[in-house]
């Protein structure tokens, strides 16, 4: 009696993890498919963003360097010299460059385009200007965030990232070796057992080899999102826990100075008979005192001065150089040059310090060249794994089907329905692309034989 | 595996909770800052032959500042006829700091506060008119140039 129950149980378990394993290959599968293409873009477009520093030295080298020569301008002399070239224009950013042989930047908008000059601090002259558009390495990380499509390119993006974290699951369960058996097949590919066996071992074992690589960079990558990403941002810094407030989200503080207190710009009401008490007030702080304010403050030298628009607004130091701890984000009062605010990475909290670290890393920058040529490495094994992969089912796909495993009925996997529901909430847009599967495999595929037996549904 | 399941969900909702509780402003959660904030009252009227006062009230963290490290004025004449330097202002004991000058001289002036209090350190800068406007002074209005400093020394 009891052997037969021991039997039983035993038969139970080994269907539930057969049926287990078919499920799991096929949600791999069809996320495979469907996800592959966009992992190999956000690689090849992510490998060359990782070199991103060496590449722009190269092609901007005469827009970067100069030639250290005596007395530098001053700042405000370098901007009225933009304000001289561009006479329409409105200065949004100052950029005083970070060593003595750099260029200093000053941004400028001109009819709906964002412009950079570049001046030489040392004549005051300017260099060159570059249309921010024309910047390739903003369209490369453009194409990389968000395939150059704006919000719905940023939601694929996102949508591929979080589906990349149920490949890694439901591949590592596929992958796992359910018999004790040797490295081979598990950490190096069998090369000796024939075609088939090489070609998944051609796709599993480089999968083992690169998923930390790659669950990290997809994690790291994920606080960038629009949707996930900056609700995230939000929940974090409104717990205490995240990146102090206006460094990602929330609000940044406003000028002491009251509105009434301001003196008018008396070029603006174009005459002067106007009441002259009006002219007197308050008047903004020179950016000169700015950069003295931000070498007092111990600011990272490759700091930006963003200019304030309103006359409650305030001037932004903000420096994010390669590794995280040296990140600034510092308001000014831009009446009285009072620190208003002045964040550091150690006044961030646990997890904004996480995710400053994740972005250095991310980017490559932390660690300088070894970081880039490791995140090199898991990029080209994404590659590497996603084209494998898409091999191994051309390989074995029959005729006329898509050769796809198939699906027992989800009820009888509590387990796996269970990790889907978490992921689903975790991750919204998964949980509304399940549920899009979901009522597209009710009302069509079910319904339509030939999609039914196509699909394997 | 669901007690996990569970036990992360847990997690998950009570960061929800405490996130969506916490609306006062986030940036009373992370380091904070005690900027010093002034006024600076300037006579209404200037009349010739007489020291007029200058003052600035101080105030930092909602409270009038006594004893600050330092107050100093620093008062020019935008055509430079004028420049008085920096000098120390009279600490009035109140939070006010003040300085007396004569104004005899039409014109365009300015004047820039150096304070510092507990780390604050200000520098702001107010222009205001005694008597009548001259051309030169409407002519470096209307240009609109960024005001030259009196000095461009900087204070402490």
């Amino acid at each position: 009696m009891e052997t037969v129950k021991v039997n039983s149980t035993i038969q139970n378990q080994k269907q539930a993890s057969t049926s287990l394993y078919k499920i799991l290959w096929r949600w791999h599968f069809y996320a495979g498919i469907i996800f592959a293409p966009f992992l190999i873009i956000l690689s090849i477009t992510g490998s060359i963003y990782l070199f991103k520093p060496q590449i722009e030295q190269v092609i901007y080298k005469d827009y970067y360097h100069v030639t250290p020569n005596g007395e530098r301008v001053s700042a405000t002399q370098q901007i009225e010299e933009v304000k001289k070239l561009y006479p329409n224009s409105v200065v949004t950013k100052y950029r005083p460059g970070e060593s003595a042989s750099r260029s200093s930047e000053v941004s400028i908008t001109l009819k709906d385009k964002s412009l950079t000059i570049f001046i030489n601090p040392y004549t005051g002259k300017k260099m060159g200007e570059l249309d921010n558009e024309d910047r390739i390495m903003d369209k490369i990380v453009d194409f990389h965030g968000e395939l150059m499509a704006g919000t719905l390119g940023d939601r694929i993006v996102e949508l591929a990232a979080c589906w990349t974290i149920v490949l890694i699951i439901t591949g590592l369960y596929l992958w796992f070796p359910k018999k004790k058996q040797s490295l081979s097949g598990v950490v190096i590919p069998r090369l000796t057992k024939g075609k088939q066996i090489l070609r998944r071992d051609l796709h599993a074992v480089p999968a083992f080899w690169i998923t930390a690589g790659m669950l990290f960079l997809v994690m790291t990558g994920l606080p960038w999102s629009g949707f996930w990403g900056s609700h995230f941002q939000t929940i974090a810094t409104n717990s205490g826990a995240g990146y102090p407030p206006s460094i990602w989200s929330g609000s940044t503080p406003a000028s002491t100075i009251k509105t009434k207190d301001i003196a008018k710009v008396p070029w603006a009401a174009e005459n002067l008979d106007a009441p002259a008490s009006k002219i007197q007030g308050f008047i903004p702080l020179s950016i000169d005192d700015v950069i003295s304010i931000a070498k007092r403050e111990g600011v990272h030298p490759s700091y930006s001065i963003y200019i304030p628009q309103e006359k409650e607004g305030v001037y932004t130091l903000s420096a994010f150089p390669p590794k995280a701890q040296d990140e600034v984000t510092m308001h000014i009062d831009q009446y009285t040059g009072a620190v208003l605010a002045d964040y550091r990475y150690d006044n961030y909290g646990l997890i904004g310090k996480i995710v400053a670290w994740g972005i250095t890393l991310h980017k490559g920058t932390q660690f300088g060249l070894i970081n880039q040529l490791v995140s090199l490495l898991i990029c080209l094994g994404i590659i590497l794994v996603a084209i494998s992969g898409f091999y191994l089912w051309w390989k074995r796909k029959p005729k006329k089907e898509l050769g796809v495993p198939k699906a027992p009925s989800i009820k009888n996997m509590k387990p796996f329905l269970v990790l889907m529901i978490v992921l689903g909430i975790l991750f919204p847009l998964v949980g509304l692309s399940l549920i899009i599967v979901w009522v597209l495999d009710w009302f069509i595929i079910q319904r339509i034989p030939a999609m039914k037996s196509f699909l394997n549904a | 595996m669901k007690k996990y399941v569970c036990f992360f969900f847990a997690v998950i909702c009570s960061i929800f909770l405490t996130a969506c509780s916490g609306e006062e402003d986030a940036a009373n959660l992370y380091k904070q800052e005690q900027p010093l904030e002034l006024n600076i009252i300037i006579p209404e009227s200037f009349s010739a032959n007489h020291q007029e006062t200058i003052m600035a009230v101080l105030i930092q963290d909602g409270k009038k500042v006594k004893g600050a490290d330092y107050v100093h004025f620093e008062i020019w004449k935008q055509d430079g006829s004028v420049n008085y330097g920096m000098e120390e202002a009279r600490d009035e004991e109140n939070g006010t700091y003040s300085l007396r000058k004569s104004f005899d001289s039409e014109g365009l002036y300015f004047i820039k506060v150096h304070a510092s209090n507990k780390g604050s350190i200000i520098m702001p800068q107010k222009q205001f008119i005694v008597g009548k406007l001259s051309e030169s002074d409407i002519s470096f209005l209307k240009k609109g140039a960024q005001i030259e400093d009196g000095s461009h020394e900087n204070h402490h």
